[in-house]
């Protein structure tokens, strides 16, 4: 028990208790009690004080444990007093607690109220441990803790007393000195009041928990009070708000409260409201009060009507529709509030919202386009007349079909693939407006459609409604005039004269005036294959025919060089340049432009004496140009004629002559000769300004004189040459010198495009082989630098060079010699790297006389003159 | 007539001659052989660089233009390996700048086809007796 407030809250805890000096039985002296002389007892000293107890704990519980330990203190004429419940929170008794606390002390250790001592080591502990009064003489000896608490006391008298029949404190008596000692008299007083602390503990406790439930109560209330408060203002600000028309009113009929809005819309005024004339009943229209009788019904059984809709009159005699729902309020059973809704806006709305599908229903059933309604699985919901007349259905039929129904077998998957998309990821595989797509009537027919169609949400699904515009007409309109308008511009394009359009499918031909200008047909005259026919120059007909067959099945552009036999025998020479299109269908249609080339020719004829001139320049110039490659195929000969020569003499002049050996270096010397000698013959032809002669001749053999002079130049510049020359290959009539002259060039040429190539083989492939329609083919095929696209086309113009040191003569005289031959020299980019040169021309040209027949030799250089 | 030693230690020195044109290797050995050298021939830069007379050649008379590796292409190839072969050009082609040209790169000469056969001699003395 401690001494002082500084140390109240300083008491040892469990953990650092020291250990008792004296043991316990050193510091007890109970049984003394019983053995010395005890005094009477004071029983009416005692029921006074008892009864003043009770009195206090009744009227001020507060303050009834401090009167226990002074009624202590007076009854035992001890020196303090006091009780000590255990406990864990300091307040209330508590049978695990860990600590007797000091409520209430009376005498000498009052200042130590608040204080208290450990429950496992301490005198407290002690009384509960043995659950018996015991009697201690100077404690502080085995609890030093006490020994700081003044005055000391010389005898402790404690009993324990029990809450609930568990021991959960003490009360106790202390002498500070031996003016007397406690007896058994005291044991039976303390014991008895022992049983009041208990009872008066457990009032105590009784009063605090009142005391707490009450406090809760008061809280819960004030809170009621405080929502209360709110709701009271919303409900004042609804009505004060004048949003929504707020009415009080009895069963009776009359209307006692109204708010602002309400009284607008009844176009009533306060003073009507406040002089009592104004009767809900007397505000609904008679067809109503029926209706006005189950809400009525509705409130005295539930408290409440749900909202409905009915009409008031207003004071002017005309009718406002309205909502209105309300409640009985609670405590009266005759009085309600109802909240009261105008509705004219929504009604208006809605007549509109009629009005509008009216107006779109009449819109839908005289539409000239198909409308279909379809579902979110793709059902149709409805289909207008229209419907009937473009696609061949009947609208009823159609309720309940897939959309699919309406289109071609192709497009259907698309379409689910597309819709089922849309629907999940909102993605549109298609645009919504003006779409063209085709349809399938009933009847199998596919026809093109302008489809326009828009989505509308009802109650979380989707449905989508499809305007189907019938364009076959439009579009068969937009085809002829893109198809005229391709044919002009296509005519223009190409070249200002004749022009037509065949479509393949149905043999439609289309002839431009200046067309049947040319043909000398008279205007109009319907246009067949067969009349064309009549004018193809007899010895052309093959070819007509054939390029007839090549355009039906092949479907590209083509170009053609054909005569005409005109009905005066005057032949005229065509070109014609085809371009194959494809229209919406698929169908291939031609568009030609064809040109009346019989000025030019005679104008190339002319020409081509000029450009023959040229030729010879050309050749010159190629051959000055091929001097150091013909010295050397010379000097190779001459090189072994000289050396086995030399060999040959100093054989001869030996001792003895080796005339074996001389014999055989002599052979060598004759046909190195030869050797040489079938060169300078060779040589000689290209030499020579000689008049060019068709004759038959073979272009291999050409071909591989041609390479025998340039294979030195080509090893030079290091090419590796392939010739793969065709065994079968026909005779052709023509110019040997000036094919060779071609064939050079070309292969000079390749060799030149591959000077500058190092990290490849440079390969040169010369070819010839046997060419459609009685023509042969030669190619020279590089793997250099290849054409520049813009340098494709200028190619044969003559004085065009990619060379530094050309004069860019060589291509476009050896076009002028091939198309003297009626053949065609082309260049093709390589798939690889490099290009390809050809010429094809014919075995036999028309035009050229058989070289056979001597007198008919014709002379095709112009420079022959 | 002074024989020239042979480099390879035989009584004659090996003269080899590389062309691709035929009547050249048979003509040059033949006449060769009659100034008292001993003479092989080769089709190309290659096959001489393959066979076994590398070492024992004292003077090589070289085309320069050949399929496959040139006259110049050897000469180098031959520089790199170390091996300082004499070499006389010969060429069916006239270019003047080709020859000084082979000439400044250590040839001792270049012969221009057809060429006469003291030409040739007085080339291989020079080959063979440098000054």
């Amino acid at each position: 028990m401690t001494g002082s407030d500084k140390s109240r809250n300083d008491f040892p805890l469990e953990a650092s208790i020291p250990t008792g000096t004296a043991p316990l039985e050193s510091i007890l002296c109970t049984e003394e009690l019983h053995r010395r002389p005890s005094g009477p007892p004071n029983y009416e000293k005692e029921n006074r004080a008892l009864v003043k107890l009770v009195s206090t704990l009744a009227d001020s519980p507060a303050t009834v444990l401090q009167m226990l330990a002074e009624t202590i203190l007076e009854i035992t004429q001890c020196d303090s007093a006091g009780l000590s419940p255990l406990t864990g929170d300091g307040k209330t008794p508590d049978v695990c607690g860990k600590r007797f606390y000091w409520p209430a002390i009376a005498g000498m250790w009052n200042p130590h109220v608040g204080g208290g001592t450990p429950r496992n080591f301490g005198p407290c502990g002690d009384v509960l441990d043995q659950n018996r009064t015991l009697l201690f003489r100077h404690f502080e000896r085995r609890y030093p803790y006490l020994q700081p608490v003044v005055p000391a006391a010389e005898e402790c008298l404690l009993v324990p007393f029990y809450v609930a029949g568990e021991a959960v404190g003490t009360i106790w008596a202390i002498m500070h000195s031996d003016r007397r000692k406690f007896d058994a008299e005291d044991d039976r007083v303390m014991a008895s009041l022992g049983k009041f602390a208990s009872s008066a503990y457990q009032a105590l406790m009784h009063i605090e928990d009142l005391k707490f439930q009450v406090s809760e109560r008061e809280k819960v209330e004030a809170e009621v009070r405080e929502l209360a408060r709110g709701l009271e203002a919303k409900v004042r600000r609804l009505v004060e708000a004048n949003v929504v028309g707020i009415v009080m009113w009895n069963l009776e009929g009359a209307i006692t409260g109204a708010n602002e809005a309400l009284l607008r819309m009844v176009q009533y005024d306060r003073e009507d409201l406040a002089s009592g004339r104004l009767l809900w009943t007397d505000l609904t229209p008679a067809e109503w009060r029926g209706r006005d009788e189950g809400a009525i019904a509705d409130l005295k059984a539930t408290g409440i009507f749900q909202p409905y809709e009915k009409e008031f009159f207003r004071k002017d005699g005309s009718r406002i529709p309205i909502l209105i729902g309300g409640a009985l309020f609670e405590d009266s059973g005759n009085e309600g509030v109802a909240f009261v809704l105008d509705l004219t806006e929504q009604k208006r709305q809605a007549s509109a919202r009629l009005y509008s599908e009216e107006r779109y229903r009449v819109v839908v059933e005289t539409a000239s386009d198909a409308v279909v309604s379809i579902d979110d699985t793709g059902s149709i919901l409805f289909a207008n007349p229209a419907t009937a007349t473009i696609f061949g259905y009947d609208p009823a039929e159609l309720a309940g079909k897939p959309l699919t129904l309406l289109m071609p077998e192709y497009m259907r998957e698309l379409h689910q693939t597309g819709f089922k998309r849309y629907l999940g990821t909102s993605q549109r595989h298609m645009n919504w407006q003006g779409t063209e797509l085709t349809a399938l009537r009933k009847n199998g027919e596919e026809f093109p459609v302008e489809v326009s169609f828009g989505e509308i949400t009802r109650d979380g699904h989707k449905t989508f409604t499809g305007f189907l515009r019938d364009i076959s007409k439009r579009k068969q309109a937009d085809q002829a005039l893109r198809r005229s308008e391709a044919f002009l511009a296509e005519a223009q394009h190409l070249s200002h004269t004749g022009s037509f359009s065949w479509r393949v499918a149905t043999d439609e031909i289309t002839w431009s005036e200046q067309l049947y200008r040319i043909y000398e047909l008279e205007s109009g005259v319907p246009v067949t294959l067969e009349l064309i026919r009549t004018r193809v120059q007899p010895e052309d007909l093959t070819l007509y025919e054939k390029m007839v067959e090549e355009a039906r099945n092949g479907g590209n552009d083509f170009e053609w060089q054909y005569r005409l036999l005109m009905p005066d025998h005057s032949i005229k020479y065509m070109h014609a340049l085809a371009q194959a299109t494809r229209d919406q269908d698929g169908q291939l249609e031609y568009i030609a432009a064809v040109q009346d080339v019989t000025a030019r020719r005679l104008a190339e004829e002319a020409r081509d004496k000029a450009r023959s001139e040229l030729t010879h320049v050309a050749r010159v110039t190629s051959l000055g140009t091929l001097t150091a490659s013909i010295a050397h195929e010379l000097n190779q000969p001459l090189s072994g004629i000289v050396t086995n020569a030399s060999t040959c003499m100093r054989m001869l002049a030996a001792d003895p002559p080796n005339v074996d050996g001389a014999r055989e270096t002599a052979r060598r010397t004759i046909r190195d000769g030869n050797r040489a000698s079938e060169m300078i013959t060779r040589l000689r032809a290209l030499f020579t300004k000689k008049s060019a002669t068709a004759q038959s001749m073979d272009l291999n053999e050409a071909t591989r004189e041609i390479i025998a002079l340039s294979l030195s130049e080509l090893q030079k510049n290091r090419v590796i040459l392939r010739p793969e020359l065709a065994d079968d290959l026909p005779l052709v009539t023509g110019d040997r010198v000036q094919l060779q002259q071609v064939i050079l060039n070309l292969l000079r040429n390749a060799s030149d495009a591959m000077s500058t190539i190092d990290d490849r083989p440079r390969d040169l492939l010369i070819r010839t082989e046997s060419d459609d329609n009685d023509r042969v083919r030669l190619s020279v095929t590089d793997v250099g630098v290849g054409l520049e696209p813009q340098a494709a086309d200028r190619l044969f113009e003559a004085f065009y060079t990619t060379k530094n040191d050309g004069m860019g003569i060589g291509l476009s005289v050896s076009r002028s010699i091939i198309e003297r031959h009626y053949g065609r020299l082309w260049a093709m980019p390589n798939d690889g790297p490099g290009v390809t040169f050809s010429f094809s021309i014919p075995c036999r040209p028309e035009g050229l006389a058989d070289a056979e027949t001597p007198a008919n030799r014709t002379d095709l250089s112009a420079d022959a003159a | 007539m002074e024989l020239p030693k042979a480099r390879g230690g035989s009584d004659r020195p090996l003269l080899s001659v590389v062309d691709d044109d035929e009547s050249v290797r048979e003509s040059l050995p033949d006449l060769l052989r009659e100034f008292g050298f001993a003479a092989r021939s080769f089709s190309s830069a290659e096959e001489f660089l393959s066979s076994d007379c590398l070492d024992l050649t004292s003077c090589l008379i070289l085309d320069i233009a050949m399929p496959g590796m040139s006259g110049p292409e050897l000469q180098r190839e031959l520089k790199r390996r170390g091996q300082a072969i004499p070499i006389i050009f010969i060429t069916a082609s006239i270019n003047m700048t080709v020859r000084s040209r082979l000439v400044e790169q250590g040839a001792v000469k270049c012969l221009f086809k057809p060429f006469s056969d003291t030409a040739l001699l007085e080339a291989v003395n020079s080959a063979l007796h440098p000054k």
